[in-house]
């Protein structure tokens, strides 16, 4: 796995985005990243930098940490790779 | 080197850094994008390492297919690998990125380097004529290629050893 990947992290981008109305095309062009980008943070196959994730959150009104904040299922007390591999 | 010697050195540029980045074409408007641009960097190192593979294995091949008569072109090949590995490397040091951790290198992936190597050495002594340029040139190769890969078997072993100290 490359090192663009965000190891399947969960974000609200998608949920934002629709609630916005907006289509993945233009909030590409709102943030100045290509609509493959976009898809890719949205499907958590791609950590935005600092500042892409800012320009998300502000085209979208809301936070980086309301966004991007959620725990990936194996930061989850009790969840992920242990979990796993106990059962 | 300290924290602040690094950004030292990050924040002075230097000809050679604008020298790579003209060969590179890094001001190209294609890098403004994030993402493009760090996938594009994976896949030039993808392509890095399979050209130092395939280059590698040709100038093995030319030794052990052409004889000695071959000998001055696989050489030209691997100085040809060296130079483009330096830059890399060199690139990377002067914007403040090392790879000092020999032990993290050595790994299985370095396996086919490794043999195609073997290969390569076991070729130039078998044809290297005994004396001249690339009968010199050709030992000098065998004898700095083995003690690179036995400097970096020691320090790698060494790094381990030291890696396991701290961790227990």
């Amino acid at each position: 796995m490359g090192r663009t990947s965000a190891r399947g992290r969960r974000n609200g981008v998608r949920a934002a985005r629709t609630a916005a109305a907006l289509t993945q095309a233009e909030l590409a062009v709102a943030v100045g990243v290509t609509r493959q980008t976009v898809v890719a943070v949205e499907a958590g196959d791609y950590a935005p930098s600092v500042y892409l994730a800012l320009a998300i959150a502000q085209r979208l009104g809301g936070t980086v940490e309301a966004l991007f904040g959620e725990p990936s299922e194996a930061d989850r007390p009790g969840g992920g790779i242990e979990e796993e591999a106990a059962l | 080197m300290t924290a602040a010697e690094d950004e030292e050195t990050m924040r002075r540029e230097g000809w050679f850094v604008t020298a790579a980045g003209v060969v590179g074409d890094l001001g190209h408007p294609f890098y403004d994008e994030e993402r493009q641009r760090d996938v594009w960097n994976e896949a030039s190192a993808v392509g890095l390492q399979l050209m130092l593979w395939l280059t590698l294995a040709a100038a093995t091949a030319m030794v052990w297919l052409g004889g000695a008569a071959a000998l001055p072109y696989a050489v030209a090949v691997v100085v040809v690998d060296g130079a483009a590995a330096g830059v890399t490397v060199g690139y990377a040091r002067r914007l403040g990125v090392r790879v000092e951790d020999v032990g993290g290198v050595l790994r299985l992936r370095l396996v086919p380097y490794g043999v195609l190597m073997v290969g390569l050495l076991v070729g130039v002594v078998r044809v290297a004529p005994p004396g001249g340029f690339f009968g010199g040139f050709a030992r000098g190769m065998v004898l700095g290629s083995v003690g690179v890969v036995l400097w970096m078997v020691v320090s790698g072993m060494r790094a381990r050893r030291r890696q396991g100290r701290d961790g227990s």
